[in-house]
């Protein structure tokens, strides 16, 4: 299993270099969005960002333990200077029970418009509102399946505050699910987050800076259907603390997180998030 | 006690530093930018800013929010320009200081 994986991180390796090469003229790029929380912070217009990360997610739990691994490949591109398209390339390795499956995931489609902005001397507070499609790209024929087999949708909005020292972020956001393969219907979820971050020293331009967040990420699903009839051990709650790093120099970005549940109330016995882990690498043109 | 040649080299010299420095001002504008608040963030007003005709040098000073442009010979900025570029960046121009002449 783990050898069908290799393949797939070269292929992103390739690709992250063709992109380099096909964007070498295009133009700069955004700021410090939260390592989990999605942020209004947009590239503007003709601007482009790629972004390369790594996440490991593990549940257990109900006599199941399931490791999810992913290689993402993403790019954001400014329409103009407050709307972005962006697309999600992942690269799945699931393991469920010592049984795996990889290749490619289920690719996104998002966009983002920042409607409001408010500067003032060291300070910007911005809003965007967020749109999202997932596709059935992923193989959901698969066992553990990489993808799943419905087309869903995702509407937020986001507020941030960004200062000197200090940084804030909010979001909201809504997933509505379609109907997969074999008739599942994955609960609609909800997510809200609450962010602080600091940034311990003050940098000046042309020096190594970091941010360090701490995030309050709050998860809530309703229970799957299956041919319409629910699925008693599926959906409810969960509440991760996610602590986070966000380092830069010049226009390289390295962003990781962890995210570590701290509190749940899901429906009947089902497995349990552990940890979700996740690092990135960001490039602006 | 500095004798007549080293003296009048002395002075020669403070006189080449200021007209330099007189030279180098009169090329400089300086654009006070609202929002600019991390080295990060600071990259896409370099990039916006340095591609406007006839600019040379960006430099940026996060902490006073101040960026200073260094155009080449016979060019000029004009503030409208600044602030569109300023504003396709992220931010928002809150002043604009042209070089003395």
């Amino acid at each position: 299993m783990k050898l069908t994986f290799i393949p797939a991180m070269q292929a992103t390796w390739i690709g992250v270099l063709v992109a380099v090469g096909v964007v070498a003229a295009t133009k700069p790029a955004a700021a410090h969005n939260p390592i989990f929380t999605p942020g209004p912070h947009v590239v503007y217009g003709g601007g482009l960002e790629a972004t390369v990360g790594y996440s490991r997610n593990r549940a257990s739990g109900a006599g199941e333990r399931e490791t999810e691994q992913e290689v993402e490949l993403e790019f954001e591109y400014g329409l103009t200077a407050d709307w972005t398209a962006e697309i999600e390339l992942p690269f799945v390795d699931k393991d469920l029970n010592d049984s795996g499956s990889s290749g490619l995931g289920d690719i996104v489609l998002r966009s983002r418009y920042r409607f409001l902005r408010l500067d003032t001397p060291g300070l910007q507070r911005s809003a965007a509102v967020l749109g999202q499609v997932k596709l059935p790209t992923g193989d959901d024929g698969r066992t553990p399946r990489l993808g799943s087999g419905s087309t869903d949708f995702v509407g937020g909005l986001l507020y941030g505050h960004e200062s000197r020292r200090w940084y804030y972020n909010l979001a909201a956001r809504y997933r509505l699910n379609t109907v997969g393969g074999g008739g599942l219907e994955k609960g609609d979820k909800q997510f809200l987050d609450i962010v602080g971050g600091v940034r311990p020293v003050l940098t000046g331009y042309l020096e190594p800076d970091a941010v360090v967040f701490l995030e309050l990420n709050w998860e809530n699903a309703g229970r799957d259907t299956l041919n319409g009839a629910d699925i008693a051990a599926t959906g409810g709650w969960e509440l991760f603390l996610s602590p986070g790093i966000f380092a830069t120099y010049r226009n390289v970005a390295l962003r990781t997180g962890i995210q570590i549940p701290i509190a749940h109330g899901l429906n009947g016995t089902q497995p349990e998030s552990d940890y979700r882990f996740k690092f990135e690498i960001k490039y602006t043109f | 006690m500095i004798k007549f040649p080293q003296r009048t080299g002395l002075i020669l010299g403070l006189m080449l530093f200021a007209a330099t420095a007189a030279f180098a001002d009169s090329h400089v504008y300086k654009l006070y930018v609202d929002g600019l608040a991390c080295p990060f963030c600071a990259y896409g007003v370099e990039k916006k800013v340095g591609g406007l005709d006839g600019v040379e040098k960006v430099e940026i000073e996060i902490e006073d929010g101040l960026v200073a442009v260094t155009l080449a010979d016979g060019a000029t900025l004009d503030e409208a320009t600044a602030k569109q570029a300023v504003d396709e960046a992220g931010f928002t121009l809150r002043k604009f200081e042209a070089p003395k002449k």
